[in-house]
């Protein structure tokens, strides 16, 4: 603009509108050369139709001559889709003349452009990749009638697949500039690599910052597998049986392994037995009550009878038993790694008691 | 606890004699303003008048023999209280807030309500058992939150009764008249200075006049006896005495949580938006009420004041012994019908079954519970649809009309449950501790 005045975006959109409505009408380039020769050289009438639409669309939409929308281009590329089955099917039904007449056109399709060659083979494609294809026909901005004559072929690659044979030149061969580039070098790459690391100064202080973070996990990973567990033995013993007088609760074993020993009957039979100190509600410690003749929890007032059996509160099944036997030396030996529970029938275990 | 019974008196005669000074002070001010300000000389005097009872009660107390409650009163009040008596009087007391609201609101019955409060407390603080319960630096905050939603209750209901009763003359509420801008600066700023500096004051009061609540050190077989959750998880730990684990520790608590936040997208009522009602909201106003203060600031002062050793239930003025016996048998719900109803032993898998049979065995043993849980899911909302909400089913739509009757059924099994512990001693509808399944 020749004043100083910034463009408001209203403006700068009219001036792009401009800018596409004066580029040269390159779909309708497109159309046209590619449809001509596909109606001269194909008389099949069935394929025509179908070929026909993506190279129309294009041109009576933008009459403008202006980029095309997403939408237009997946509509071009799914038309060209629908078009190129139309075309294997009838190849496939079998019109042999057809074939012979078909079977000389790839080489010329292929050198001519090896896009549309790969479209026909794959079939239905997903949409990213219709509108990649699309896309790449479509260089963004004005284009010159020459661009928009070679782009063509590559814009409709089913109609040209088949029917069409346009009269192309075999292409030059490469010069030695156009030629793809080997891959950079191995070593390059690790280069690379170190100096994103270490290159800066913010590289050096991430990385390092990383490594302390990393040996900071494995450290507290470390932590939690201690060399010495203070826990106490699982396994430890009580004192003989005749120490248990019939009827008693033995507490004095609670504050050190949490397990009460108690000398009572279960299904009529008189047998020694360890309960485990905690609450099948939710995990809390309950106390004996000997005034009660009871085990009451504290936090939400569970009670159970002498032999474990729950009968008040919460508590939804009896307490546990911790595995029971007579060591060699005629000591009860209490074994807290093995649980027994009452409701599923567990109590009937020999292990889980000693019978006196 | 406390020392001797005559050091318990003189610290708590100290105690209540500024206690009562406190609130003759506070009833001074009333007056003084009522009669500056507003003119009402009347009303001035009457509370002149009970400035200088308090303060006669005041110098009581100071001399050592502050007014407590008659041992028969304490005794009957130990002796009544229980589960029961306690949903029920609560419930009846909201109730009777609730329905006699326009009379409540006045300010001069609001205050009168306070000052009462307030009294009742001192009286009842002469008793050692009450003390030691209201002082304990666990409670003494919970003491205050009571009485600050108290005023917070009344605050919004009185709002809301003016809004209503302005709505009835077609008026705007009174929330859209005064709509107009603060300044942030120095409006907002200043009063949130005021409030930090009150704050501060406050805390470091607190911090010096109460010790920290510490208990002994922690053990892994040592429960504290009776051992109580945080004072905001009391409700939930009211809630694990009825339920399984499972079922009241993480199923209901995410359905409260869930529950809250569908509230706007179940709520069809435009209504009440920016503004306190009652009126143009009841259906909401009840149900969130019922929840909030029914279901979970009462049963957290159940938990705090009313729990005690053994988490049984004891009386305001009771003595929290831990050898106190309460005869709690619960059974099953398959028990009552399979042993009492049908004079027979519970349908047990033969022994050595496979997995298959021994779950047949056990949903028949369940069967009466399951069917009743199914029935109360699943049959009760149609019928709700088709009856009392009628109404709310046409205008919410089928999805969000079973989302609402699923949750209000949910929110009802507690009290439901309570009810059934409390009267048939029924400890679980559906009980399958084989696979720690219960309801």
């Amino acid at each position: 603009m020749a004043d100083k005045k910034k463009m408001s975006v209203a403006e700068i959109l009219a001036a792009a509108r401009k800018a596409d409505a004066a580029a040269p009408a390159k779909p309708v380039a497109s159309g046209e050369a590619a449809e001509a020769p596909a109606g001269e050289t194909a008389p099949a009438p069935a394929v025509k139709p179908a070929a026909k639409p993506p190279a129309a669309k294009p041109a009576a939409a933008k009459p403008g001559g202006a980029r095309p929308s997403v939408a237009e281009m997946m509509a071009a590329a799914r038309a060209e889709m629908a078009a190129s089955a139309t075309v294997a099917a009838k190849m496939a039904d079998g019109a042999p003349a057809k074939k012979n007449d078909a079977a000389p056109k790839p080489s010329a399709a292929v050198k001519a452009s090896p896009k549309p060659a790969a479209a026909v083979a794959s079939g239905p494609k997903d949409t990213g990749s219709i509108l990649a294809e699309a896309r790449s026909g479509v260089k963004p901005g004005p284009m010159s009638k020459a661009e928009a004559a070679l782009k063509a072929p590559a814009a409709k690659p089913a109609a040209k697949s088949e029917k069409t044979r346009i009269p192309v030149p075999p292409m030059p061969p490469k010069p030695e500039y156009a030629k793809p580039k080997p891959a950079p070098a191995v070593t390059e790459d690790r280069r690379g690599f170190l100096s994103v690391m270490m290159g800066s100064f913010l590289g050096i202080g991430f990385t390092c910052n990383a490594i302390v973070y990393g040996l900071w996990t494995l450290g507290t990973a470390r932590f939690m597998f201690p060399n010495i567990l203070t826990e106490p033995p699982s396994k430890f013993k009580v004192g003989f049986p005749s120490n248990f007088a019939p009827g008693q609760v033995e507490t004095k074993f609670i504050p050190q392994y949490g397990v009460w020993v108690v000398n009572w009957e279960y299904n009529g039979q008189n047998e020694i037995y360890a309960l485990r100190s905690v609450c099948t509600h939710l995990g809390c410690t309950p106390n004996w009550l000997e005034g009660e003749q009871k085990f009451k929890c504290p936090c939400h007032g569970s009670g159970f009878y002498k032999d474990g059996i729950n009968f008040e509160g919460p508590a939804p099944r009896p307490l546990e038993r911790y595995a029971i036997h007579l060591a060699d030396d005629g000591q009860l030996e209490i074994d807290k790694s093995k649980l027994f529970q009452e409701e599923i029938g567990q109590w009937s275990d020999p292990a889980s008691f000693v019978a006196v | 606890m406390h020392g001797s019974p005559e050091e318990f008196r003189a610290g708590i005669s100290g105690f209540l004699g500024g206690y009562y000074l406190f609130l003759a002070a506070m009833n001074s001010v009333l007056a003084f303003h009522l009669w500056h300000n507003k003119h009402k000389v009347a009303q001035a005097c009457v509370w002149v008048v009970v400035t200088f009872v308090l303060v006669a009660i005041a110098s009581a107390a100071m001399g050592g023999s502050p007014p407590g409650l008659p041992a028969w009163l304490r005794d009957d009040v130990n002796a009544a209280t229980g589960p029961v008596v306690y949903s029920v009087g609560t419930t009846a007391l909201l109730a009777v807030l609730y329905l006699g609201r326009r009379f409540f609101v006045r300010p001069m019955v609001a205050w009168s309500g306070l000052n009462l409060a307030l009294v009742a407390m001192g009286f009842s603080m002469v008793d050692e058992n009450f003390a030691s319960i209201v002082t304990k630096p666990d409670n003494v905050p919970i003491v205050g939150l009571v009485f600050l939603l108290g005023f917070f209750t009344w605050l919004a209901t009185s709002q809301a009764v003016e809004n209503d009763d302005r709505a009835k003359q077609g008026l705007p509420p009174k929330e859209k008249l005064d709509n107009e801008k603060v300044l942030v600066w120095p409006d907002l700023v200043y009063t949130e200075l005021i409030c930090m500096i009150a704050l501060t004051a406050f805390l470091i009061v607190w911090g010096i006049a109460l010790q920290a609540p510490l208990e002994a050190p922690a053990s892994s077989v040592k429960t504290p006896n009776p051992s109580k959750a945080p004072w905001y998880f009391l409700g939930l730990q009211e809630m694990l005495v009825y339920y399984d684990p499972w079922m009241a520790g993480v199923v209901l608590p995410s359905l409260i949580i869930f529950g809250l936040m569908a509230i706007p997208f179940i709520d069809f009522n435009k209504k009440g938006n920016g503004y306190f009602t009652i009126e143009q909201r009841k259906f909401s106003y009840l149900i969130f009420q019922f929840g909030f203060l029914e279901m979970w600031v009462t049963l957290i002062i159940l938990g705090t004041f009313f729990r005690g050793p053994n988490w049984n239930i004891f009386g305001p003025f009771e003595y929290w012994d831990p050898h106190k016996v309460l005869a709690l048998n619960n059974v099953d719900l398959s028990q009552y019908f399979w042993v009492k109803g049908m004079g027979r032993g519970l349908p047990k898998a033969p022994p050595g079954s496979g997995l298959g049979t021994e779950l047949l065995w056990i949903a028949l043993r369940e069967g009466p519970g399951i069917l009743l849980l199914l029935g109360y899911f699943l049959a009760l909302p149609p019928l709700m649809a088709t009856t009392v909400f009628r109404k709310f089913f046409v205008k919410m739509g089928f999805i969000r009309f079973m989302l609402m009757s699923n949750l209000l059924l949910f929110m009802a099994a507690l009290p439901l449950k309570m009810a059934l512990r409390w009267t048939l001693n029924l400890k679980y509808i559906v009980s399958i501790p084989e696979y720690f399944l219960n309801f």
